[in-house]
């Protein structure tokens, strides 16, 4: 399969301890599918209450027994504050050798940026100082029309597709691993397709997308996305786009019926994750945070005085894929790779619970499946065709 | 499936398990025509009644009502009780329940427990089942957990002892565990639900006494379904269904106020049920020293106090 570009591995991934600083609420942007609902310039974290978050994490390491950290800075636009982000990570570094810490030779500071201050003065210093252990995606949903058709500015309502676009080739020299989220909502079904070519062209290798887990989709929706991943699969195996570059909506582990009793495991990290808000509270994941949540109370589990309540965690640190499904779930032959989203589960529950599985996807997924069912005949089919693998004894379509 | 309507005669009538009533202020009953009501809907929907008394006499009304269907009744023991089914004591002033010989529910603080536990002796000789209820589970702390566990232990030896003196005393703490085969936990929410004065339903009445809002549905509906009642049942509950301490009560109000999970037991409940689970296993090995009883039951000795910490082997 050595022509068939792998997902660039996520570093440590699900191994590591993902400790999320919410610095700021606030963003230039106000992109239209965002799930921030309490989005606001007044909510920004002090030195004072990031520093009492990491004396609470590492002065308490049996509650943490990870052998690795990724230290992960969100927003709102995390890079608004990169003068606090600056001097924590430096103290994160101080602590962590002072301790003699077994997180100081393995950790990550990680960020998910709009892009938009990525070449200032600041932010570039920064990275110089950090780059060997940094991970930075910078978020662009494709092309010009497409981006801007969400991603847009505050107040003046236009879009942010050349402030970004002018940074990627600064960003892709920095690193060129970078792979870019995109975020799929029904307005954005067309331009899917031109989005991850367009992405492509740009130099990112790696386009990681996915729908939104909200009930946002309207009739028709599915077979629209199903068309243009379809076409988008064309253009991937017909121009050999595959050999460098991947989109993860294509894998081949995805559409398969799931055993209950081997594979019951949660799908979302929630609750092995830690956030942290301006005020020093403590949430299982940042979907949990007031700003994130439509309807429901936020779930606190602690806070930098009083640390982790440990019985909130319980019901995260104890959840299964049987117990939260609805029964069309556990008996979906299409289930691998149906992600769900704890956060949104709870928002969407009809009771406040986070095990009540929300199902507003499932027809995207099946969707998806299908396309993606499409993908992997094709591709397998044009690859044993030029001689590059050997033929499937069972693959009837190539008369082989 | 549910089987019982737990109906709630007042506003503020007692408190039977784990959560707290408010104290009575000024009475206020439920109006005879929505007991009329309660009762007429347990019939349709084929539920068994247990009547909550107040700490206070009720009414001829309501008392006649009371008495024109089938029932059981939970009674405080400050009113007169001798038609109670099962009668409600506050702390260790049993005085009254030793007179009326009926099966007894005791509502006690860790620390009363823990200084008055020989106490209970003269209570299980008299009555035929006492059941113990503490009302600060979610203030436990590891020390309170490591007293518990010597407490309980040392009350297994004076049950063991009364056993082996002839008698055969019901304590759910020690000797629910011996005669059970499976989980039997409180049924609220899955197989039980509570009316209250208002006319809505709860899964227990601890829900009704936090928040009158936290109904799940109401006497006028048809249909005996609540939102999301699968989270109420054993089948749902990722820790207990692996769980073999078959005498918890598991409680659904205490896991939603200790984790905010109805499905999801605290580590104090936990732990307390499994110190109550070895010391059940102990006092059935300290019995069997003067003879043989009840060979059918084994409590296997574990190496872990919560069955959470045992989730890697799920």
């Amino acid at each position: 399969m050595a022509e068939i570009k792998d997902n660039t591995q996520v570093w440590l991934d699900g191994e590591a301890k993902s400790i999320t600083f919410i610095v700021t609420k606030d963003c230039q942007l106000a992109c239209k599918y965002c799930y921030l609902v309490g989005k606001n310039s007044k909510e920004r974290m002090s030195f004072e209450v990031a520093k009492a978050a990491v004396d609470y994490i590492l002065g308490n390491p049996e509650l943490f027994p990870d052998q690795s950290v990724v230290w992960d800075f969100i927003g709102g636009e995390p890079f608004m504050e990169i003068n606090l982000i600056d001097r924590l990570c430096d103290y994160i570094k101080t602590e962590m050798y002072r301790l003699n810490h077994r997180w100081f030779n393995s950790y990550r500071f990680s960020f998910s940026t709009n892009g938009i201050n990525y070449d200032s003065e600041r932010v570039q210093r920064f990275i110089e100082k950090n780059h060997t252990h940094l991970s930075i995606g910078i978020t662009i949903d494709g092309t010009r029309r497409k981006h801007d058709l969400n991603r847009i500015y505050k107040g003046s309502g236009l879009g942010s597709y050349d402030d970004v676009v002018r940074n990627i080739p600064l960003w892709l020299k920095q690193f060129p691993n970078g792979g870019t989220k995109v975020t799929i909502s029904s307005p954005d079904i067309p331009y899917i397709k031109e989005s991850v070519l367009h992405l492509f062209s740009l130099g990112i290798h790696e386009v990681n997308i996915n729908v939104v887990f909200e009930d946002v989709w309207k009739e028709g929706d599915d077979e629209l996305f199903e068309d243009q991943l379809m076409q988008l699969a064309d253009a991937i195996i017909d121009g050999e786009l595959y050999k460098e570059n991947v989109c993860s909506f294509f894998r081949e582990d995805l559409g398969k019926p799931l055993d209950i009793s081997l594979e019951n495991n949660n799908w979302c990290g929630a609750g092995k994750m830690l956030s942290i808000d301006a005020e020093g509270n403590f949430y299982p994941c940042t979907r949990f945070a007031a700003y994130s949540l439509r309807s429901k109370k936020p779930i606190i589990i602690g806070n930098i005085h009083d640390g982790i309540n440990q019985n909130l965690l319980r019901p995260f640190l104890t959840l299964d894929r049987l117990t939260q499904s609805p029964t069309k779930c556990l008996s979906c032959e299409v289930a691998s790779g149906c992600a769900w989203c704890q956060g949104e589960n709870y928002d969407a529950a009809v009771t406040p619970t986070i095990y009540q599985r929300s199902t507003a996807i499932c027809l995207m997924h099946k969707a998806r499946v299908r396309a993606n069912n499409y993908y992997w005949n094709k591709l397998y089919c044009k690859i044993e065709l030029d001689g590059a693998r050997p033929a499937k004894p069972s693959c009837i379509a190539c008369s082989l | 499936m549910f089987e019982y309507l737990v109906i709630l005669l007042d506003e503020a009538s007692a408190s039977f398990c784990h959560y707290e009533a408010p104290s009575l202020q000024e009475r206020k009953p439920i109006s005879a025509d929505m007991l009329k009501q309660g009762i007429r809907f347990a019939m349709r929907q084929n539920l068994a009644i247990q009547f909550v008394y107040p700490h206070y006499e009720i009414s001829d009304e309501l008392d006649e009502l009371v008495h024109s269907v089938d029932h059981f009744k939970i009674m405080p023991a400050d009113i007169d009780a001798t038609k109670a089914d099962v009668v409600v004591v506050d702390g260790f002033n049993f005085d009254a329940a030793i007179r009326l010989q009926k099966p007894t529910t005791l509502r006690v603080k860790k620390d009363e427990f823990f200084a008055r536990y020989h106490e209970l002796v003269p209570l299980l000789e008299a009555v035929p089942n006492v059941n113990v209820v503490f009302t600060d589970v979610q203030h436990f702390t590891a020390a309170d957990l490591q007293t518990y566990s010597t407490v309980i232990s040392l009350l297994a030896e004076e049950v063991a002892k009364m056993y082996v003196g002839d008698l055969c005393p019901r304590i759910n703490l020690l000797t629910d565990r011996l005669s059970l085969n499976e989980m039997n936990n409180c049924g609220a929410g899955a197989t039980s639900l509570t009316m209250a004065p208002n006319g809505n339903l709860y899964a227990c009445p601890g829900f009704y006494y936090d928040d009158p809002e936290n109904c799940v549905g109401n006497i006028n509906q048809r249909e005996l379904e609540i939102p999301n009642g699968y989270l109420y049942t054993l089948a749902s509950a990722p820790i207990c269904r692996h769980c073999d301490a078959w005498h918890c009560k598991r409680c659904v109000w205490l896991n939603r106020k200790t984790t905010l999970e109805v499905n999801t037991p605290s580590h104090e409940q936990c732990v307390m049920a499994h110190l109550e689970r070895n010391a059940s296993g102990k006092m059935l090995m300290q019995i069997r020293e003067h003879g043989s009883f009840m060979p059918e039951c084994e409590i296997e000795e574990i190496d872990y106090l919560d069955p959470f910490d045992k989730r890697h082997l799920w």
